[in-house]
């Protein structure tokens, strides 16, 4: 069993004093023809494949370390263009990692052209169903329409058109939720190079009240990025009244639209 | 130096950052790497995540995709 083994951060097409890292022992960066790699040697007592997996089972050491990961690579961005590995790449030795470099160049070298002048931007919808179900009547005609002849009908149909009504605004509400989801979708994507819609996180996990309806990331062009903050904030002020609200964080390292392919 | 969303806030959640660090990325195979993080195997100890996002996917949105080749 080897003593030590290599855990990637990221590569990046430039050098970095890892020393301006604080706090980080052990990290290096290393350089693999025109490519530098962030790397740290960690023990197997950890991170061999069998302890790996059972730490997997501990949130706590997960939260640890995926903060970790993520923070080294963030201080990477500050001064060069990174290609993020996914938390917990593991390579035997460095040699390892030096033969993956040189088999993947080609893809890395893509990479690497492919997300220069762009920043990853996570957009999250919120929607806020209790508002948006007082706003329904206002929105949809069908719901106007069937208060009115609520109102003209008998006790007896009055009811069963009572009952119909919840039915209608169940409908409608998604209808609006739908349309003006795509609405801001269709804009957002108009400002981006490439998105990529992600699974959405329910209310406990986003510790929020309002439910996520979209969760998307963003690649946007550097010189855009001001305008597409932008159009988010104008479709915020838009959409406000209906119960929508918007989050959105970056530039994250491109996670989302970095890929290794075979040569 | 550039600021980044990792600088700019302490306050990223862990279900954030693990959506990004283990859902995305590079994912390397091969008989050169002895372990990649499964995500499945990360989902073990994440029953809460993955109950969510299943239950999530249900009400999600039905996005209609414009053509994004834009090389």
């Amino acid at each position: 069993m080897v003593d030590e083994l290599t855990y990637v951060y990221c590569i990046s097409d430039s050098p970095l004093l890892v020393d301006t890292i604080s706090d980080q022992k052990n990290l290096k960066c290393l350089k693999f023809h025109a490519f530098y790699a962030f790397v740290k040697q960690v023990s197997p007592d950890e991170f061999s494949e069998e302890n790996l997996n059972k730490n997997f089972a501990d949130l706590p050491w997960i939260e640890i370390h995926a903060r970790n990961h993520i923070r080294i690579i963030g201080e990477v961005m500050k001064s060069s263009i990174v290609i993020p590995f996914k938390f917990g790449t593991i390579f035997n030795s460095e040699e390892s990692l030096g033969k993956f470099i040189q088999k993947y160049s080609s893809s890395l070298n893509e990479n690497l052209k492919n997300i220069k002048g762009k920043e990853e931007w996570s957009v999250k919808i919120y929607c806020n169903y209790t508002l948006l179900n007082e706003q329904i009547t206002e929105l949809s005609e069908d719901v106007r329409n069937m208060e009115e002849e609520i109102l003209k009908s008998k006790p007896g149909k009055s009811f069963l058109l009572k009952r119909k009504k919840v039915e209608l605004i169940e409908k409608e509400v998604e209808k609006v939720v739908q349309l003006s989801g795509q609405v801001c979708y269709d804009e957002l994507t108009t400002l981006s190079e490439l998105t990529q819609i992600n699974s959405l996180l329910s209310t406990e996990l986003s510790d929020r009240t309002d439910s996520m309806i979209l969760n998307i990331s963003c690649f946007v062009n550097q010189g855009r990025v001001n305008e597409f903050l932008g159009a988010i904030g104008e479709l915020q002020k838009k959409y406000k009244k209906i119960g929508f609200d918007m989050a959105t964080a970056g530039p994250w390292p491109p996670f989302s639209f970095t890929s290794i392919k075979e040569k | 130096m550039e600021e980044n969303v990792i600088n700019q806030s302490k306050d990223i959640t862990i279900v954030e950052i693990l959506d990004r660090v283990l859902n995305k990325g590079v994912v390397i195979t091969g008989d050169i790497v002895i372990s990649v993080a499964e995500i499945d195997l990360v989902y073990v100890g994440l029953k809460l995540l993955v109950t969510s996002v299943e239950t999530m996917q249900e009400k999600r949105l039905t996005i209609v995709k414009p053509d994004q080749e834009k090389k």
